[in-house]
């Protein structure tokens, strides 16, 4: 017996069991995001026997076949998008850079077009769906594919009006879930669309009036250095090059201090014993030395407390895209836009779950043991998968956030194929798959406090009992650590106790792992597009990459963000975008309507730029710290002209 | 004149006999008599009592030029200070947390994204954690300046006392290096403040000076992040 998945968000709408059909269908239009995914999906629901046809692009195939369908047998024609259809431009006449004073594209016309490079795609879909009854929508469900899928019912609406429009909902391309998306045919969801037409239209206009502004103003300004160099403006960019840059003036502002502490050994003949002093450490050298000399009077330690109690390392959450961009990045030393564009080939050849989603919680229904029984082949990881089952089976640690749409990423498919990155990423979501189902490791942690002239000292020592989970996840460490059995209430001279000095250090540069986890606790950008951003401030030369791989402003950067920021804007802080990002969760929710948040968000942007556009020599002031003496002073007006 | 005097006996021997406070005659005679002029000569001396109290608590110890702890104290390597010892507290600091960190919170500052570092799993020594706090007090009787610090946690003790605030060192103090070492019964706290020193070792300005800086300047840094 099938089971249902918990009801995602999208499925708040009608069934298609429940939707009566107005036309009776024999041949239905499907539409993935990618070839990939069409293929694979095609591939699953005709048991490999589709015939493939050409579009009029040599990139989107056609595949047919028969499936049952609405109760009965259709004739399937499943094809792709290349992604986003359509783009959103300005009227011709406020294209060019000189036509316009930027601040009127915050209320231009704009209108939706399809680009050149996807206008073979838009023939193939006007063509196919001529002949059919209904349009299944396969695009990925997310906010992005969700839109996707709007722009390909437009189109193919404009044809045929009165198409029938199907949304599937699937996670993954496997046998089980390409069958249940179709046997439970939902609607399209309006709100989601309308939110990310709302970011769409917003980043078009803000992205525009910014660049424009600070590319023709910073180009007249510093010829020299910056007459060739597109000075790109983002809502979420800024923020994200301003956490570069934040970091990076917090090292600088850094004062380093001494501090001192008083440390003893004792070599024992299990080996040497460090105690560390229970104050930690103290920033006053008088302080420290009497203290010191204290315990220099009366050097014999006494034993206080003994203590052993279990300690368990827990094995990794149920992983979501934020933490694979994390752990990829750090544990693998790849990168997050290189991590997403490997995960999700791997999502499309059906050997993992989709790879985009906010959820750290395994359904319940989820079938983890038949997941887990795939991998017992593999000669590296297979006996501790064999393991997992013969001891009762996955218990998977769960955390505590859903998207409500999909589910932790996991392997799907067992595959001993892969090559480079996309091995190293397979490989490392089974580990992580696999330790996430088994059992924190367990060890015993040992402490003796002791007294010397009335201070204190601990030491502490590990032993591993278990290793559970450490076996197959390498990427986490964790050392026994053996000290001797102290007696409580033993004496002992110390072997030696030193007055010892050390320094404070400023925080490091950012990693790529730092920067994701700051746009995640500010709420800038979506887990979909962290990656991209990151991409974009790199690309455009606002940050580059020290040789242990941080983020380093760059001078245009640093330049930029100290500008704005003595304007006395937070455009380089997170505020304005995270209000955004969050108001359009809202209208996903349903909870707030698409006009007013773009009205509202068009405001607050536009009274920023006025005033950013008045105080523009702010943003020379502060440029010529790093490019030199600047041109003569512009008025604003003119350099639109 | 000689009443003045019985009334001056009688405030010294209740400041003694209550605060364990000491002061010079001739302080406490202009004292006095300043009292009287205020409030008219009729006050009781319940009530000049209180007010001779208030206004030393409020009397930088300077002034009085009144010598109260043992001659060269600060001297000896290891000594004891016994009995009581009315003393005031020009300025305090922890010495437990690095000044600079302690400035940045003092100035508002959010340092939470300072902390947001590569690590998804805390590598943090537990025993680390938390260090108790350590303050470091500069202690003066008025001729002789002494730094004790809080050997043992003093609840009556905190980063916020103010600047010439009184207190009465009691009990047996151990003494090294110039430094006494506090411990929670050693310490009554009597209140007051001193006026100028309030201005002048304020916690941001004891804290920048200890790592080098002017105040204003660390002002001017935080201003350019935020
Ligand atoms: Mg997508």
């Amino acid at each position: 017996k099938v089971v249902l998945r918990p009801a995602v968000r999208f499925c708040s709408h009608r069934t298609a069991a429940e939707m009566a059909l107005r036309i009776p269908v024999q041949k239905v239009l499907c539409v993935a995001e990618k070839n990939d995914a069409a293929k694979g999906i095609a591939d699953l629901m005709s048991n490999s026997r589709m015939r493939r046809r050409e579009g009029f692009s040599k990139f989107n195939k056609i595949y047919e076949y028969e499936y049952h369908l609405f109760g009965k047998d259709v004739t399937v024609v499943m094809t792709s998008v290349s992604g986003h259809l359509l783009a959103l431009e300005f009227m011709d006449h406020m294209k060019k850079w000189h036509s316009c004073n930027p601040v009127s594209l915050f209320e231009a016309e704009v209108q939706k077009y399809c680009p050149d490079d996807f206008v073979n795609i838009k023939r193939t879909l006007e063509r196919e769906v001529r002949q059919c009854q209904a349009l299944i929508i396969w695009t990925d469900c997310d906010r992005e594919g969700e839109n996707i899928g709007f722009e390909i019912i437009h189109v193919c609406k404009s044809v045929k009006p009165n198409l029938q429009v199907f949304r599937a909902r699937f996670s993954e391309i496997t046998p089980r879930s390409i069958r249940m998306a179709c046997e439970h045919l939902v609607q399209p969801d309006q709100n989601i669309n309308d939110a990310v037409d709302v970011r769409t239209e917003l980043d078009l206009r803000i992205g525009a009036a910014f660049t424009r502004f600070q590319t023709l103003r910073l180009q007249k300004i510093f010829p020299s250095v910056l007459s060739n160099q597109l000075i790109s403006y983002g809502s979420c960019q800024f923020p994200t090059l301003g956490f570069v840059v934040e970091r990076f003036k917090a090292i600088q502002a850094f004062i380093p201090e001494t501090f001192y502490k008083i440390k003893v050994t004792h070599e024992h003949e299990d080996g040497l014993v460090e105690f560390s002093w229970k104050r930690n450490r103290l920033f006053n050298h008088t302080a420290c030395l009497v203290l010191y000399q204290i315990c220099m009077e009366d050097p014999m330690a006494t034993v206080m407390e003994v203590g052993s109690k279990p300690k368990s390392k827990w094995r990794p959450v149920a992983l979501d895209t934020v933490e694979l961009e994390k752990l990829a990045s750090r544990k693998l030393k790849i990168g997050a836009k290189e991590t997403m564009k490997t995960a999700e080939k791997l999502y499309t050849q059906g050997f993992i779950s989709y790879p985009r989603t906010e959820t750290n919680i395994f359904p319940k229904d989820l079938n983890l043991t038949s997941l887990v029984e795939q991998q017992t082949h593999d000669p590296q990881w297979g006996g501790f998968a064999q393991r997992i089952l013969e001891r009762g089976g996955p218990t998977p640690r769960n955390g505590n956030k859903t998207d409500q749409a999909h589910p932790p990423i996991h392997p799907t498919k067992y595959t001993n194929n892969l090559q480079g990155n996309e091995q190293r990423i397979y490989e490392f979501i089974v580990r992580h798959f696999l330790a996430c189902c088994s059992q924190d490791a367990q060890g015993q942690e040992t402490t003796v406090e002791i007294d010397i002239a009335a201070e204190r000292f601990v030491a502490h020592g590990l032993m591993i009992i278990a290793r559970n989970y450490l076996d197959v996840y390498p990427y986490d460490k964790w050392n026994t650590k053996i000290i001797p059995v102290y007696e409580m209430g033993a004496q002992f001279q110390p072997t030696t106790v030193e007055m010892v000095d050390g320094e404070t250090s400023p925080p490091q540069l950012l990693t790529e792992a730092d920067l994701i986890a700051l746009m995640e606790k500010h709420g800038i950008g979506t887990d979909a597009t962290h990656a991209e951003h990151i991409e974009t401030i790199k690309s455009r030369s606002y940050v580059g990459l020290t040789p242990e791989q941080r983020f380093l402003p760059g001078e245009l950067g640093m330049g930029l963000v100290e500008g704005y920021d003595s304007m006395g804007f937070q455009m380089s802080k997170p505020d304005l975008r995270a209000e955004l990002e969050s108001d359009l969760k809202l209208i996903c929710e349903g909870k707030k309507d698409k006009f007013t948040v773009l009205r509202l968000q068009i405001q607050k942007y536009k009274q920023v730029f006025v005033e950013a556009a008045a105080k523009a020599t702010k943003l020379d002031e502060a440029l010529s710290q790093y490019f030199g003496q600047a041109a003569e002073a512009v008025p604003q007006q003119e350099i639109y002209a | 004149m000689m009443a003045t005097s019985g009334i001056a006996n009688r405030v010294k021997t209740w400041l003694i006999s209550t605060w364990h406070v000491k002061v010079p005659d001739p302080w406490l005679e202009a004292c006095i008599n300043w009292i009287q002029e205020e409030n008219g000569s009729s006050l009781l001396q319940a009530e000049i009592n209180k007010q001779v109290f208030e206004q030393w608590l409020l009397t930088d110890l300077r002034d009085l030029e009144f010598p109260v702890l043992p001659a060269n104290i600060t001297d000896s390597l290891k000594c004891e200070l016994n009995g009581f010892h009315a003393v005031q507290m020009d300025s305090l600091v922890d010495i437990s947390l690095p000044a600079y960190s302690q400035l940045q919170k003092l100035k508002g500052k959010d340092s939470t994204n300072e902390q947001v570092t590569c690590t998804t799993q805390q590598s943090q020594k537990p025993w680390e954690a938390k260090p108790t706090r350590m303050l470091m007090l500069q202690l003066t009787d008025g001729t002789q300046h002494i730094q004790a610090m809080e050997y043992r946690p003093i609840q009556a003790l905190n980063a916020n006392l103010s600047p010439g605030t009184k207190m009465v060192l009691q009990g047996t103090i151990v003494c090294r290096l110039g430094v006494l070492l506090l411990k929670p019964e050693n310490v009554k706290v009597l209140g007051g403040e001193v006026e100028a020193l309030v201005a002048e070792y304020t916690q941001t300005k004891v804290l920048s000076r200890l790592i080098g800086v002017e105040d204003n300047t660390v002002a001017q840094h935080s201003n350019v992040q935020e």
